[in-house]
């Protein structure tokens, strides 16, 4: 199902949105997604425990991680995210070593929502418009949405932004668009390293859960902690980036937006 | 810090809940404490009370009216607003919110209007600026005390749930570990209401001057320093013995900033400065009410603002400049002309010096 590396098919796309114009405008970008919009406007369900259907969740490899920002890339292109916002991005880390004759190493973490199981996204949004849908997708119905970014402020993962686009709130969906036609999250489908595992934890037959059980003793989740239940998964999770990193700051900051 | 960790690229998220945010939670702070301010002389009749708690019934009404706009302009999707009314969602503070917002404000204007009706008779009578408007809105000029008090009744109401709601929506967020403290309502209300007794003194000294009332208040104003800074110390003292866990997460998450460590020595600071001045000099009504006003609004500043400046997943700290759009300083400096225009709306019909004469009480009596 995974291959290792794929040069993105157009005709793979055809049900996804174009590749974004350099300044998009809103109107454009919600005609470029129409499969997400459909998705979007199904009624909210509450948080659903596993019923025997489908639910998404991912595996990151992180020692399989090369940390060449290729996720980054194509999903800015597939979801069209603004400039200076991202959906997934890899935290890149220069770690000093003790145990080598190198005196610095990198770690790489890729990032994105969680699609946590116990979200603590969905019971402050105050209109209902963040909601589990029954694959386990945690999903912004953009109709709604009113823009408060209290949903922002209570995910532990910097996972959520205000799209200045759309004037919404934005995460990852899981390509849920793509993945409702059949495909795989675009991130997933162009991992240079096969670092990201996608699929269906209820399917015991399917790549993902095999691998999941395989990995079981190593498995780590983001701030287990704060038991947000995370979908996400991770196999190489060093204990150091499990939380809120200890280090100095990012040596990098995106060019401020052009604010309207 | 660990020294052997340099992050090299992330995300630097931005502020989501802008500077209208700020503005806001002072405002609408500010405008409950007024309210509480001028229960003692309106509805309660306590001597030497009377022009203090018109001219505090005055800020509640302008920094009521001001705040709801703030808030709206914090939404991304303004125009939306009725989603809150159209999709209530009982597990969100901020929904409570949309409710208890109606039911403070609606309070208050009724209560103002019971208070002010025979001064704005008063003002008609005697030929002021907009006397007819004045005399429209007077319907009589009755003096109700019956309608007075369960109008004043629901406004405490009202404000009670606003306290609540303001300080619990934010306290709630576990994400964010300086938020997440059960005595950040506290401080909210403390600092709110300090705001308010400063806001009413800043009234007086530019109104009638009168020097018993800013003594008065340069009292109340004393007090509510003192628990400031016992509510600060309460807060420290938990953070740094450990015993309780989530105040060691606060302080663990902002103690290591040289700007968090100036923040702090400036808001001790502008507290004992603003205690012991209201407290040996209780006629500085100016300079104690522009400081009290200063760190209500610093303090919700770095809360926010501040707040959102530590990465919940990455390194060190984003680093917030103030935006001079409407997404910044125009924010600040629109709310505050708003604030300027209902004071000058409202001082128009009801001066401020005849407030704070405060001799209607008597006339009624
Ligand atoms: S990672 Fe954040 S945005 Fe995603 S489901 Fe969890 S809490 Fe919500
Ligand atoms: S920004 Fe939108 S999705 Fe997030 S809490 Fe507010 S209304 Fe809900």
């Amino acid at each position: 199902m995974k291959k290792a590396f794929q040069i993105p098919d157009p005709a793979a796309r055809a049900v996804s949105a174009p590749p974004a114009p350099a300044s998009p405008s809103r109107r454009n970008f919600l005609r470029g997604v129409p499969v997400l919009t459909a998705a979007a406007a199904i009624a909210p369900t509450p948080a659903i425990a596993s019923t025997g259907r489908q639910q998404w969740a991912m595996l990151i490899d992180v020692r399989k991680c090369i940390g060449c920002q290729a996720c980054t890339v194509s999903c800015i292109q597939e979801n069209a995210v603004p400039e200076g916002s991202f959906r997934t991005v890899v935290s890149t880390y220069s770690v000093k070593l003790t145990d080598s004759a190198q005196p610095a190493g990198t770690y790489v973490l890729p990032r994105l929502c969680n699609h946590c199981d116990n979200p603590p996204c969905i019971p402050v949004c105050p209109v209902s418009a963040t909601y589990k849908r029954e694959d386990g997708i945690v999903a912004v119905d953009g109709d709604r949405c009113v823009g408060c970014a209290y949903c922002v402020q209570a995910c532990p993962y910097d996972a959520r932004f205000i799209n200045h686009e759309t004037n919404k709130a934005d995460k990852c969906t899981f390509c849920a668009h793509r993945v409702d036609a059949g495909l795989l999250p675009a991130c997933v489908e162009t991992c240079v390293g096969g670092a990201r595992i996608f699929g269906d934890i209820n399917d015991p037959e399917g790549e993902l859960a095999r691998r999941l059980k395989e990995a079981q003793p190593q498995l780590k989740v983001l701030k287990p902690e704060l038991e947000t239940a995370p979908r996400v998964f991770y196999i190489g999770l060093d204990e150091r980036f499990t939380g809120k990193v200890e280090g100095q700051g990012t040596l990098w900051k995106p060019r401020s937006l052009p604010h309207a | 810090m660990n020294p052997n960790i340099v992050e090299t690229l992330n995300v630097a998220r931005e502020v989501a809940w802008l500077p209208w945010a700020v503005q806001y939670f002072f405002l609408i702070g500010l405008s409950y404490g007024a309210y509480l301010l001028s229960l003692p002389g309106i509805v309660f009749r306590r001597p030497g009370w009377a022009g203090i708690s018109r001219l505090a019934l005055l800020g509640a009404l302008v920094c009521g009216l001001a705040a709801p706009v703030a808030l709206l302009a914090d939404l991304h999707q303004p125009g939306r607003f009725w989603h809150f009314y159209a999709y209530f969602t009982p597990s969100s503070w901020m929904s409570w919110g949309a409710f208890f917002i109606p039911v403070y404000l609606g309070g208050l204007l009724i209560y103002a209007w019971l208070a002010f009706r025979p001064e704005l008779a008063r003002h008609a009578a005697s030929g002021g600026k907009l006397g007819g408007l004045a005399g429209v809105l007077a319907y009589g000029g009755h003096d109700s005390r019956g309608a007075l008090k369960a109008a004043a009744l629901l406004t405490f109401v009202g404000a009670g749930l606003v306290a609540l709601y303001t300080g619990a929506e934010v306290a709630v967020v576990q994400a964010r570990p300086l938020w997440n403290t059960p005595l950040l309502p506290l401080q909210f209300f403390v600092t709110a209401f300090a705001g308010a007794v400063g806001l009413a003194l800043l009234f007086n000294r530019f109104g009638l001057r009168d020097a018993a009332a800013s003594r008065r208040m340069a009292g109340v104003l004393a007090a509510s320093q003192v628990a400031a800074l016992a509510v600060g110390a309460l807060c420290l003292a938990l953070g740094v013995s450990g015993i309780s866990p989530v105040h060691v997460q606060a302080l663990a998450e902002v103690g290591p900033s040289a700007n968090w460590q100036l923040s702090a020595v400036w808001a001790v600071a502008a507290t004992v400065l603003t205690l012991v001045l209201a407290w040996k000099a209780p006629g500085s009504g100016l300079l104690i009410g522009l400081l009290a006003l200063h760190s209500a609004w610093m303090m919700r500043w770095s809360i926010f603002i501040g707040g959102q400046e530590v990465p919940k997943t990455g390194a060190g700290y984003y680093s917030y400049a103030l935006p001079l759009g409407p997404e910044g300083l125009l924010g600040i400096v629109g709310t505050a002309g708003l604030w300027v225009f209902l004071f000058v709306l409202i001082t128009t019909l009801l001066p401020l010096d005849r407030l704070a004469a405060g001799t209607p009480d008597k006339a009624a009596a």
